[in-house]
C-alpha cells in the first residue's frame, strides 16, 4: 500500500480499501492514520475524506472516525494485532453497517455533535452572533419576543426570565459592554435535528417559520426583506427535547469589527447556524436531573453567619438552585480567614457578605443574594421571618439562637442550626420543622448534643465568632459543609417532618491525633473504630 | 353518470382548488410534457423512496412471528372456545400502508382480538378488557385507551391487541349507550371495542375500513396498466400480517405511504407540531375517498405521477364541513368523525393540516421542477428522507473489503505535503 506522509503533522496516512459502491452512500476515500511516534505512543485511527463529514454518522469535523479500535500501546498487543483490530472494526462495525443503512438513525443520537460541526464549518470571524444562551426551559407553543444581543461578545441571551437574563448579562462583564435588541422566533420541535433534517437554506427555514407561527407572530417577527440595514437581527430558536438549534437570518444591522485602528462593517448575507446553550437553573444547577430545583427557585432562605462554614454552605445552596438567599454577618474579612473562607486575599478588609453576594451571584446567575452587614440580632430587630421559608443559623452564638426562637414564634418557619466542635471532631445539623421549637424548659440544648466532652483548655469557639478560633483545617471542615448543606436542602425541599439532629463524628484515632485523652460521649461511641460516621438522632426525644 | 358521495366531494375539491388557484402541480406536469420528458425518472425515484420506507421484510417477519405467538397464546389462555376467537391484523399492516419511521422509533402491528362472548358477559366491557389483559400477562402488556400494547426488548415493533366483540353481541339495553353505529354495507364486520375512558363499548370497524381501502385500491384509474392485486393468504382464525411491498402502479397505497412519510418528515424537520400533525387515519380516509371519487367520476390517468399529484392537490378540499364543524367521516361507522378534535382545539389541527398540504404540494412541485436526473434524485431523497435509498441492501462483502483498492485518493492538501 502506498504510504503518504503529512510532514507538518508528522503523521503517516495509508489508503484503506473501500468496497466498490456507487450512489449516494459512496464517499471518496478512507485512510489509516498513524500518529508520530507510533506504535510506542498514540493510537492508530481511521480518517475519511471530507465529503463524508455530516453525510456519514460518527465522522468528526476533521474526518476522523469515532471508533474505538486500536487498544493502544499499553494493551500489550503487537502492532499487527492493533492495526488488525482497528481495520476489522472499521469494516465490520462501520462500513458494512453504513452500506446496509443500519447507521442511518445514528445521527439523532449525537445530534448536538453534528450541529457543532455544522456551526463550526459555517462560522467566520465576522459573524453578528456567535452563540445563544437561553434562560428558560422553553414553552409548548411558539413565541416571538425581543432578546438581547451583547457586544462585543456577540452573544444573544434569549428566553423569558428577565431577572436571570439580567444577572447572567452582569456576569458576562466586558463581553456585554453594549446591549442591542434582537427579534427571536422561539419554536418548539419534537425531534432533534440532524444533517438529514435541519434547514439547509434560508428558504427552508422561512418555510418552517411560516408553518409554525401564527399570522400575528409572523408579522411581529417580520419577513425577509431586501432592504439594507434592517434595524434588528432576526434569530430563530428551534428547541427540541434535550437540545436546541439556533439560526441567525440574513439581513439586520452590519457587524462592526475592529481591526487594529480601523473598523469595518460586515453585513449578514446568509443564514448562520448557531450553538445554543442553556443557562436556566434546571440545566446549570442540575443538568436536568433534579426537578426539585423548580421549587427551590421559589424559596427564600435566611443564612445567619457567613464565616468559614456559612460562606461555603451558601455557595452550596446557590449551586443547588436555591432562588433567594439573605445573608447576615457583620464581620470584615481578615487575613486569618482566607485559609478557610470561600473568599480570598482579594477581599481582605471588605465586609464578607457584600463581597460574598457579588461573587456567588456572578458564578450562579440563578440565585439572588441579599447581603446584610449587621449582626443577626440587629437583623431580627428590623425584619420579620414573614417572607422567609427556611432559617439557617451558622453563627454558633447562643444569643442568636434565642433571638431566632423568638422570631419563629411570630412567624413559624423551619430552622437549621449547624455548628462544628473543635478540630471538626464532630459537626451537627439540627433540623426543626416550622412547628417545632428549639428551646424547651431546660434551655438551649446545643451543648448537650455534642459528641465529645471537651477539657477546659481546649478552646471551643463557634465558627463565626471572630474573636477566637478553634483549631481545624479547611479539609476537615468540608465534611461539616457537606453535612449541613445536605440537611439544609432537605429542609428547603420540605422533606423533614420531625426534629432531628444529624451529626458527623470522627473516630478515636482522629481524636487522639489532635488531643490526648479525648473520649466520645456515650451516644457517639459507635464512631470510635471508624475514621468518621454520620449519625441521626431524634431531637428532644 | 350518477354522482356518488365521493364523486361530489372530489368535484367540490376541484372547485376549491380552482378557487385557490392551486394548479401548481398540473402546471409543472404540463411544462414537463412540453419538454417531452417522459416521467420515468420521477417515477423511478418515487418508487425508490416508496421502497425505502417499507418496513424491512425480516422485521415484518419477526413482528408477524411475535404476533402469531401471542395470538396462539391468547387463544390457549382464554376461556372461550377456539371457534369463538378470531384474531386478525388491522390498521396500516392490513392495508399494506405500514411504513417505517424516519428515526429509530418502533412501528406497531395492530391486531383485533374478536371474541364471541355471551350476551351476559357483554354487560361488563371492562371485565372483558381485563380478561384479555390477564391472558396476555406473560407479555407484560400495557393498557392503552382501547387496546393492550406489548413491547419486546430489542425488537423494532410493538404489538397492540384490541379486545372486541361482534356488535351484534351487545344486548339491546347496553347498545343504547354504545357510541356510533356501523355504516350501511359494513354491518357484517362491525365490532364493539372497549373504550376505557368511558368504560363503555364503542363501535369500531377496522376490518370494514381495511376492506374499504383495499377495495378502492383495486379500482383502475390508470390507462394501460394492469394493477397487481396482492393475494392475501387466508388462514382459519388467525390472519397473517400481509407483505408490505407495494408497486408504484398501486397508486392509492403509494400515495398513502409517501404522504404519511412526508408528514413524518415534516414533523422531524420541525415544520409540523407533532401534537397537531394530521393523524394517519385522516390521511388514509381522505386519500381513499378522493381515489374512490375520482374513479366514480370516471377520471383516468396515463401515469401514476399524474394521479399522485392530483391526489395531493385535491386532498385539502376533501375535508367536509357539517354544521360549521370539520368532518372526516369514517365510511364504515356511521357518525364517527375522525376529525372530531379539529373542532375542539381552536383550529390548531386544521391549520397544521392545511400547512402540511401546502408543504406537500410545494415539495412535489420542487421535484417536478428539476429536470436533471441527479437533482431529481437529491430532491426526492431530501424530501422523503431517503438518503442512500438505492444502495442500502445486502452487505457488500463478507465483512472485509475486496482484496485490492478500487481507487486511491490522495489525502486533502496539507501545507508541506510533498
Amino acid at each position: 500500500m502506498p504510504e503518504l506522509t503529512v510532514p507538518s503533522k508528522k503523521e503517516r496516512l495509508f489508503p484503506v480499501r473501500l468496497p466498490d459502491i456507487s450512489g449516494d452512500r459512496q464517499f471518496q476515500a478512507a485512510w489509516l492514520v498513524l500518529p508520530p511516534k507510533f506504535p510506542q505512543e498514540g493510537i492508530a485511527r481511521i480518517r475519511l475524506s471530507s465529503d463524508a463529514v455530516l453525510r456519514l454518522p460518527h465522522v468528526e469535523g476533521d474526518g476522523h472516525l469515532c471508533l474505538d479500535g486500536d487498544p493502544g500501546p499499553a494493551s500489550g498487543n503487537t502492532v499487527e494485532d492493533r492495526l488488525d483490530l482497528l481495520l476489522r472494526k472499521f469494516y465490520l462495525d462501520f462500513i458494512d453497517l453504513w452500506f446496509t443503512g443500519e447507521l442511518d438513525d445514528d445521527f439523532s443520537e449525537e445530534a448536538l455533535n453534528y450541529w457543532s460541526i455544522h456551526v463550526f464549518q459555517s462560522a467566520s470571524a465576522y459573524d453578528a452572533v456567535t452563540r445563544i444562551y437561553t434562560v428558560d426551559t422553553g414553552f409548548k407553543t411558539p413565541r416571538v419576543y425581543h432578546a438581547r444581543l451583547l457586544l462585543p461578545g456577540r452573544i444573544v441571551v434569549a428566553g423569558e426570565n428577565q431577572s436571570l437574563a439580567d444577572d447572567f448579562i452582569a456576569s458576562l462583564g466586558d463581553k456585554a459592554r453594549q446591549v442591542c435588541n434582537v427579534q427571536v422566533a422561539d419554536i418548539p420541535i419534537s425531534h432533534k435535528l440532524t444533517p438529514l433534517t435541519w434547514p439547509c437554506t434560508e428558504s427552508d427555514l422561512e418555510r418552517l417559520i411560516d408553518n409554525r407561527l401564527s399570522k400575528s407572530m409572523l408579522s411581529k417577527f417580520g419577513k425577509k426583506t431586501r432592504r439594507r440595514g434592517r434595524a434588528v437581527h432576526r434569530i430563530v430558536l428551534l428547541r427540541a427535547p434535550g437540545c436546541s438549534f439556533g439560526f441567525l437570518l440574513s439581513g439586520g444591522p452590519p457587524t462592526v469589527v475592529e481591526r487594529g485602528r480601523s473598523k469595518r462593517a460586515y453585513p449578514t448575507r446568509r443564514m448562520l447556524p448557531l450553538l445554543v446553550e442553556r443557562i436556566d437553573p434546571l440545566w446549570s444547577c442540575g443538568r436536568d436531573q433534579h426537578p426539585e430545583i423548580v421549587d427551590r427557585q421559589q424559596r427564600h432562605v435566611l443564612v445567619l453567619g457567613a464565616g468559614a462554614l456559612g460562606s461555603t454552605v451558601i455557595d452550596q445552596l446557590a449551586k443547588a438552585g436555591v432562588g433567594c438567599i439573605s445573608v447576615v454577618d457583620p464581620d470584615l474579612l481578615s487575613t486569618a480567614n482566607i485559609g478557610r473562607h470561600l473568599l480570598g486575599a482579594e477581599s481582605i478588609g471588605r465586609d464578607k457578605v457584600s463581597v460574598l453576594a457579588r461573587r456567588i451571584a456572578l458564578s450562579n446567575p440563578a440565585v439572588k443574594i441579599h447581603p446584610y452587614t449587621v449582626t443577626a440580632q440587629s437583623w431580627v430587630k428590623k425584619h420579620t421571618l414573614a417572607k422567609v421559608d427556611v432559617v439557617i443559623d451558622l453563627t454558633g452564638e447562643p444569643d442568636v439562637r434565642w433571638c431566632i426562637e423568638h422570631a419563629r414564634k411570630e412567624y413559624p418557619c423551619p430552622l437549621l442550626i449547624g455548628w462544628m466542635e473543635p478540630y471538626v471532631a464532630a459537626a451537627h445539623a439540627c433540623m426543626l420543622p416550622s412547628n417545632k421549637r428549639w428551646i424547651f424548659a431546660l434551655g438551649d440544648p446545643l451543648e448537650s448534643l455534642q459528641a465529645v466532652d471537651w477539657p477546659n483548655d481546649v478552646m471551643q469557639r463557634e465558627p463565626a465568632c471572630s474573636s477566637e478560633f478553634q483549631c481545624y483545617t479547611s479539609a476537615a471542615a468540608t465534611h461539616a459543609v457537606a453535612l449541613i448543606s445536605e440537611a439544609a436542602l432537605e429542609l428547603i425541599d420540605n422533606q423533614i417532618n420531625n426534629s432531628v439532629v444529624r451529626s458527623w463524628v470522627r473516630g478515636q484515632r482522629f481524636l487522639d491525633t489532635h488531643y490526648s485523652g479525648l473520649k466520645h460521649r456515650e451516644w457517639a461511641e459507635k464512631a470510635a473504630p471508624f475514621d468518621g460516621i454520620s449519625l441521626e438522632r431524634a431531637l428532644h426525644g | 353518470m350518477t354522482t356518488t358521495k365521493y364523486g361530489s366531494l372530489v368535484e367540490s375539491a376541484k372547485q376549491r382548488r380552482l378557487n385557490r388557484n392551486k394548479f401548481v402541480l398540473d402546471t409543472a406536469l404540463e411544462s414537463l410534457s412540453a419538454l417531452q420528458n417522459d416521467l420515468s425518472i420521477w417515477a423511478r425515484e418515487l418508487h425508490i423512496a416508496n421502497q425505502h420506507i417499507t418496513v424491512k421484510q425480516d422485521q415484518i417477519d419477526a413482528a408477524a412471528e411475535a404476533y402469531e405467538q401471542i395470538a396462539n397464546h391468547l387463544v390457549s389462555e382464554l376461556k372461550w372456545e377456539l371457534k369463538d376467537i378470531n384474531i386478525h391484523p388491522q390498521g396500516s399492516s392490513r392495508t399494506q400502508t405500514l411504513i417505517r419511521s424516519p428515526n429509530a422509533s418502533k412501528f406497531d402491528i395492530d391486531a383485533v382480538c374478536q371474541v364471541n362472548i355471551s350476551r351476559i358477559d357483554a354487560h361488563d366491557p371492562m371485565s372483558f378488557f381485563e380478561e384479555i389483559g390477564q391472558a396476555l400477562s406473560k407479555f407484560e402488556p400495557e393498557a392503552k385507551k382501547r387496546c393492550w400494547r406489548m413491547e419486546f426488548s430489542g425488537c423494532c415493533f410493538y404489538i397492540e391487541f384490541t379486545p372486541s366483540v361482534p356488535l351484534s353481541t351487545i344486548p339491546a339495553i347496553a347498545l343504547e349507550s354504545v357510541r356510533y353505529r356501523p355504516a350501511n354495507n359494513y354491518g357484517s364486520t362491525a365490532l364493539a371495542v372497549v373504550d376505557r375512558p368511558t368504560e363503555y363499548w364503542k363501535t369500531s370497524n377496522p376490518e370494514g375500513f381495511a376492506n374499504w381501502v383495499n377495495e378502492q385500491a383495486e379500482k383502475k384509474l390508470m390507462l394501460n396498466l394492469a394493477l397487481e392485486s396482492a393475494a392475501l393468504s387466508m388462514d382459519f382464525g388467525i390472519t397473517p400480517v400481509p407483505s408490505q411491498e407495494v408497486p408504484l402502479s398501486d397508486t392509492l397505497r403509494v400515495a398513502i405511504r409517501l404522504f404519511k412519510r412526508h408528514r413524518d418528515m415534516a414533523v422531524q424537520k420541525g415544520n409540523l407540531d407533532s401534537e397537531y400533525k394530521p393523524i394517519s387515519v385522516i390521511i388514509v380516509t381522505l386519500l381513499t375517498q378522493c381515489y374512490e371519487g375520482l374513479a366514480d367520476i370516471g377520471e383516468t390517468y396515463s401515469h401514476p405521477i399524474q394521479l399522485l399529484t392530483d391526489l395531493a392537490e385535491l386532498l385539502p378540499g376533501m375535508i367536509e364541513e357539517r354544521d360549521g364543524e370539520y368532518w372526516v367521516a369514517n365510511p364504515t361507522v356511521e357518525g364517527e368523525n375522525f376529525a372530531e378534535r379539529w373542532n375542539q382545539d381552536e383550529g390548531e389541527r386544521k391549520t397544521a393540516f392545511d400547512n402540511w398540504c401546502d408543504l406537500l404540494i410545494d415539495d412535489l412541485q420542487s421535484i417536478l421542477k428539476e429536470t436533471n436526473e441527479r437533482a431529481i434524485q437529491e430532491r426526492v431523497r431530501q424530501i422523503f428522507g431517503c438518503t442512500g435509498a438505492d444502495t442500502s441492501g445486502p452487505k457488500p462483502s463478507s465483512g472485509l473489503a475486496p482484496s485490492a483498492p478500487t481507487h486511491v485518493v490522495l489525502p486533502p492538501a496539507t501545507p508541506g505535503l510533498a
